[in-house]
């Protein structure tokens, strides 16, 4: 089942069209990896599905329900993480979570068990300072509990990690891939490491259109190229095989991209020569291979 | 309904611990000590003065001051705890625009016409309590020292001034309604009172003005009858519902 669909959208900032008839589907329970460069239009798509920016035309549902421009009913079954979160700052992270469950109507009990889980989760549960002392990380950790606080069916996360360090990305990742079985993610970034870590589903944003859309695996195969990494132990007999393997391409180091229908000749040669090798495996395409392909 | 008592709560909670309610607190009640102050001062004051004016050519005989004196300078003296008001709560919206914290709190599905209400309630209330314990504190330094029953129409006038406060408030929420910027909604606000004040010097227009409201002292001195301000009470009072009113859908069509 769908849990996001857009059909068509278009928005334009002045001269600039920023969408051109973006096209998306984000499945229940996947972990959607929405990629794209700085200025692709990944925040904009994200505040038209929250009802926060009134777009050029096209059409969203969420969980079936469509999506108004300054209507906020739908938002009920979402929870957002925007990438600087911002909070009261005269506030404690319990009380604020208890006022983000009082406008979202949840029953007081419910809401303080749920905060108290919640804060458990994010490791701010020993936190009794205002949030104005708050570090970005924690306030990252809060905005995650808050998002998740009234049980949504769609977490939008943007760019939830470009402004954390190495610790707090991991710990930013290791949450959201955890909720995976309660909620469906929309997680937008340009930091391909954290999709291939935890995203099911991807799309690629350019030109304001989804260029390719679907499960990793499946754009994986799609994608996958005939092609085998060698890596001898002696760049000799590199500089060798490349004369007589014309097609080959030297990567980094001591390796080669060899095309497939060339392995049983090189299986040969490397037998016959006795050229002593490291590893011989079939080239994988990264994503960062394919955005780049895809982006350029 | 809920989550208006919980904006409600917020915007208190706000008001307490960032001091901004202690502020109006003492302001207030500086104001409020100070017109009887003034008044009690006067004849000391102009003694002191007396031998320099005697030079000029005035000789100052016998003052008295009575509890009229204190009630010019309370008239005298609300416009600029009034303006102070408006300085300090000024950018109640338009801190929220720049912070981005209205974004997670409409996210979670709060109705935005509730953000306008729960802001409106808290300024029409601080400005409420404000004012009268400014008034109840001129009032009672008056009876203790003289007599209040020589000002004419005085809750009358007190009552205009207090709705004069409505009407800014309301201009302030409607600005701050579709202006993003706190000097933006500042200026909105002050150049309309400020026209309402010009166009309250051509005759005709005098008694339909808002800005009328603020002539509380032609009322405690009988120069003006009450009668004379109800076309100004009426049109204020529809401005200001006016201006809460239309500051709802303005809101809703705004892009935050």
């Amino acid at each position: 089942m769908e849990m996001l669909r857009i059909t068509g959208m278009r928005k334009r900032f002045g001269d600039k069209a920023v969408l051109n008839g973006l096209d998306l589907s984000v499945p229940e329970h996947s972990i959607f990896g929405f990629i794209g460069k700085n200025g692709a239009g990944k925040t904009t798509t994200m505040k038209a599905v929250l009802g926060l920016l009134k777009t050029d035309g096209g059409e969203i549902t969420v969980n079936g329900e469509p999506v108004e421009y300054g209507k906020t009913a739908v938002n009920r079954r979402i929870g957002y993480l925007p990438d600087v979160p911002e909070f009261y700052p005269f506030l404690t992270a319990p009380e604020y979570l208890r006022f983000c469950g009082e406008i979202s109507g949840m029953k007081r009990t419910e809401c303080e068990s749920r905060s108290r889980e919640l804060l458990q989760l994010v490791g701010l549960a020993e936190e009794s300072h205002r949030i104005k002392g708050f570090s970005r990380g924690m306030k990252q950790r809060l905005g995650i509990a808050q998002a998740l606080l009234n049980r949504p069916k769609l977490l939008i996360c943007d760019e939830p990690t470009s402004a954390l360090d190495p610790v707090g990305r991991k710990e930013i990742l290791d949450i959201l891939q955890s909720i995976r079985e309660q909620t469906t993610v929309i997680f937008s970034t340009h930091i391909l490491s954290d999709v291939e870590r935890i995203c099911t589903d991807v799309a690629f944003l350019n030109g304001g259109i989804a260029e390719i859309q679907g499960p990793i695996s499946d754009i994986r195969a799609t994608y996958r190229q005939e092609e085998y990494l060698l890596e001898t132990e002696r760049e000799a007999d590199l500089c060798d095989l490349l004369t007589f393997f014309p097609t080959a391409k030297k990567s980094e180091g001591n390796q080669l991209l060899i095309p497939g229908p060339a392995i049983p000749e090189l299986l040969r040669c490397l037998a016959d020569r006795h050229i002593p090798i490291l590893r011989l495996e079939r080239a994988e395409r990264t994503l960062e291979s394919l955005f780049m392909e895809v982006t350029e | 309904m809920r989550s208006l008592i919980a904006c409600l709560k917020r915007e208190c909670t706000e008001q307490i611990r960032t001091g901004k309610l202690m502020f109006l607190g003492i302001l207030f009640t500086l104001f409020g000590i100070m017109n009887p102050a003034i008044a009690k001062l006067t004849p000391w004051l102009m003694e002191m003065m007396s031998e320099s004016l005697a030079q000029s050519g005035m000789v100052i005989t016998g003052v008295t001051v009575s509890a009229m004196d204190s009630w010019v300078q309370f008239f005298k003296n609300i416009p600029m705890a009034l303006i102070a008001f408006v300085l300090l709560e000024g950018s109640i919206f338009t801190k929220e625009y720049q912070s981005g914290t209205l974004v997670l709190s409409l996210t979670k599905g709060l109705p935005r016409y509730q953000i306008v209400l729960a802001k409106s309630v808290t300024l029409v209330l601080l400005w409420t309590a404000g004012y009268w314990l400014c008034f109840a504190i001129t009032c009672g330094y008056n009876a203790y020292f003289w007599d209040n029953t020589v000002a004419q129409n005085l809750m009358f006038s007190a009552g205009c001034w207090w709705l004069f406060g409505f009407w800014v408030i309301g201009l302030l929420v409607l600005f701050s309604a579709f202006a993003g910027s706190n000097s933006a909604v500042l200026m909105g606000t002050g150049i309309t009172v400020l026209t309402s004040y010009l166009l309250g010097f051509l005759p005709r227009l005098t008694e339909y003005m808002p800005t009328l409201l603020t002539d509380g002292n032609a009322l405690i001195y009988g120069a003006a009858d009450a009668e004379y301000y109800t076309a100004s009470l009426l049109i204020c009072a529809a401005l200001t519902l006016l201006c809460f009113s239309a500051a709802i859908p303005v809101f809703r069509r705004k892009q935050l």
